[in-house]
């Protein structure tokens, strides 16, 4: 019987650095370790003590790739807590804001990071040396994803026109027109991505998830909607710490978030399909029964394809926003002074999975206390569960395929260790 | 990492018309050292306004690519770890080779300068000259400040970058 540790020092083409162990004694997975060594962050610390409206742009330098999911989570947060609501136009351009963090995140996700797996090459320089013109397309996506970004929110990254209540300005009726025609040209774009990732070739996988993303009532899910998941859990965001508990592993330097009671759970771009599917409009449903992507899909490799029809569904909910669009008289709804501590909380969907923001006011609107739960946080345990059955099912493979085998399997879910802390480095040891 | 922040005012109606060289000043100024490209193109915006584009960008290569598309002259500044002293500058023009690795080192993001000049090359979005300045880091932790030494380096940096462009910039203003 031999044992073997397989190893992956650094893991390529996920947003952050961590590495990735396995221990295989004969032909059994001993143990299956997603490791984040990226020092903490301490997001949650520094809060403490900031007045609440400089939360969304603090917590926008978590990511640099979502920056929108913080301002969203934060800013929704917040005006839970001071009793204010934004609907209407407001409520829309959010979700235009949101609909631009989708498109460049996925595009990327699906073009630099993910085809080079599918189509056989280490990494998205090579890809585009054989397939410029799919990449140069995949680009093109990106930029309108950061166009409408700055549009919205004032530069592509850290958007800084984001505020409690809504924005510091909001667009003219004109500019946001102006930018249509970009708009339907990413339309196109998208469609052809689904096109394109149709023709890859899928490990034959399928995985028994317990999908957990928002479901709203009439809408494909952005900045609401109840917690569901799909064993029948479907609670308000208020709930979200009565059902979901952070514990630490002593390999990671993110905390792993579980159902209480029970284990790993997904979010993300799997399990807002299987919730959601019956909210995508109208072309999004075409292209997806068009390439046969009938919910819920169960396998991860097949999530390219979902992230494609995301886009999809992203362009044409910015379409139906502009073409409504009727500017409000006011940018922002005024938030009024604490009246006493206060709390709220909210969850909002990034492009990897919901994120939670929880925050404690003190009688003068300063934080008291801050949670912040990450996507990739939630994921991290369902991700190593992904590999061990990889590993389980490929244990014959030598260590080299096995290590790139491994890698694939978890940048199916697309992780940011930024985001969860922050890096990812794969070691296999096989004893 | 600093975002892409805006562009110096438009060209003066001399220089309009014609493709103005570019500089483009990467890296992340909350992270110390890391921020010396950003120093360089805030201290040269004033001194080349109008007559050449100064930018400022995270480094990103897909950012990049769309920035220095279709240039002529673009000049890229960021840090790098390469083993030499702390504040020592290298600068070469990109043309065939494929940059050192060191270029590839500073960045969080799964595509750094050397690789978006590798994708530049590869998709056929590269600009006629690239120059890049590489300015040895010291302190890459999280905080706002130069390393003395590197503080220098981006003097140095902003002068080396003006007697480059002064040619350019002075053929701009009587055009």
């Amino acid at each position: 019987m031999t044992d073997r540790t397989i190893s992956v020092d650094y893991l390529a083409r996920v947003e952050g650095e961590g590495a990735l162990k396995v221990r295989i004694h004969g032909w059994n997975v001993e143990e299956v370790e997603l490791q984040i060594f990226e020092p903490p962050r301490f997001f949650e610390a520094f809060l403490r003590g900031r007045g609440y409206a400089e939360a969304p742009d603090i917590t926008a330098r978590i990511c640099g790739i979502c920056p929108v999911a913080y301002q969203m989570s934060s800013c929704h947060a917040m005006e839970q807590a001071l009793g204010i609501s934004v609907g209407g136009q407001l409520r829309e351009l959010r979700r235009l804001l949101y609909c631009g963090e989708w498109i460049e995140s996925h595009a990327l996700h699906i073009y630099l990071l993910h085809a080079p797996d599918f189509l056989g090459y280490p990494d998205a320089i090579r890809l585009a040396k054989d397939h410029p013109l799919a990449v140069k397309k995949g680009l093109k996506l990106k930029k309108a994803g950061n166009a409408l970004m700055s549009l919205l929110g004032g530069r592509e990254i850290h958007p800084i026109n984001v505020r409690v209540g809504g924005f510091y300005r909001v667009p003219s009726k004109e500019e946001l027109e102006a930018f249509r025609p970009e708009l339907e040209s990413a339309l196109e774009l998208a469609e052809e991505t689904v096109h394109f990732a149709h023709t890859f070739k899928f490990p034959d996988v399928k995985e028994d998830y317990d999908f957990v993303a928002l479901r709203p009532p009439n809408e494909y899910p952005l900045n609401e909607g109840n917690v569901a998941s799909s064993t029948g859990l479907e609670v308000p965001a208020s709930r979200f710490e009565e059902e979901f508990q952070e514990v630490h592993v002593r390999h990671s330097n993110a905390l792993h978030c579980v159902r209480k009671g029970g284990g790993s759970y997904l979010v993300g771009p799997l399990a807002r399909y299987a919730l959601n599917y019956d909210r995508l409009p109208p072309r999004a449903t075409s292209l997806a029964r068009e390439v046969d992507l009938t919910p819920p899909v169960r396998n991860p490799f097949r999530s390219v394809l979902v992230r494609a029809v995301e886009i999809v569904f992203a362009c044409e909910e910015a379409l139906r926003i502009i073409d409504q669009y009727d500017p409000p008289e006011s940018a922002w709804v005024p938030a009024p002074a604490p009246s006493g501590p206060t709390e709220g909380c909210a969850v909002t969907e990034a492009p990897r999975g919901i994120l939670y923001h929880r925050y404690r006011l003190d009688e003068k609107g300063l934080i008291a206390d801050a949670k912040i739960v990450a996507p990739t946080s939630q994921n991290q345990k369902r991700i190593e569960d992904d590999v061990r059955h990889l590993v389980t099912r490929s244990v014959h493979l030598d260590d080299e395929s096995l290590g790139y085998a491994c890698e694939r399997a978890i940048r199916n879910h697309d992780p940011c260790i930024s985001c969860a802390t922050h890096f990812l480095d794969l070691e296999v040891v096989r004893d | 990492m600093t975002p892409a922040a805006p562009s110096t005012p438009p060209p003066t109606a001399a220089a309009r018309g014609r493709t103005l060289p570019l500089v483009i000043g990467c890296g992340n100024e909350h992270r110390h050292d890391d921020g010396c490209g950003v120093a360089v193109a805030r201290a040269l915006r004033g001194t080349v306004r109008g007559r050449a584009r100064v930018v400022e960008c995270d480094g990103e290569a897909t950012a990049l690519l769309d920035l220095w598309e279709d240039g002529d002259l673009v000049v890229v500044v960021d840090a790098v770890r390469s083993g030499r002293p702390v504040g020592s500058v290298q600068r070469m023009e990109v043309t065939a080779e494929s940059l050192p690795a060191s270029f590839a080192t500073t960045s969080t993001h799964g595509l750094s300068l050397a690789q978006a000049v590798a994708l530049g090359r590869s998709l056929g979005r590269f600009p006629n000259r690239l120059v890049i300045y590489g300015v040895e880091a010291g302190e890459l932790g999280m905080g706002v400040g130069l390393t003395p030494a590197v503080a220098r380096a981006v003097d140095e940096v902003t002068a080396r970058i003006e007697r480059e462009l002064a040619p350019l910039l002075e053929e701009a203003s009587h055009a």
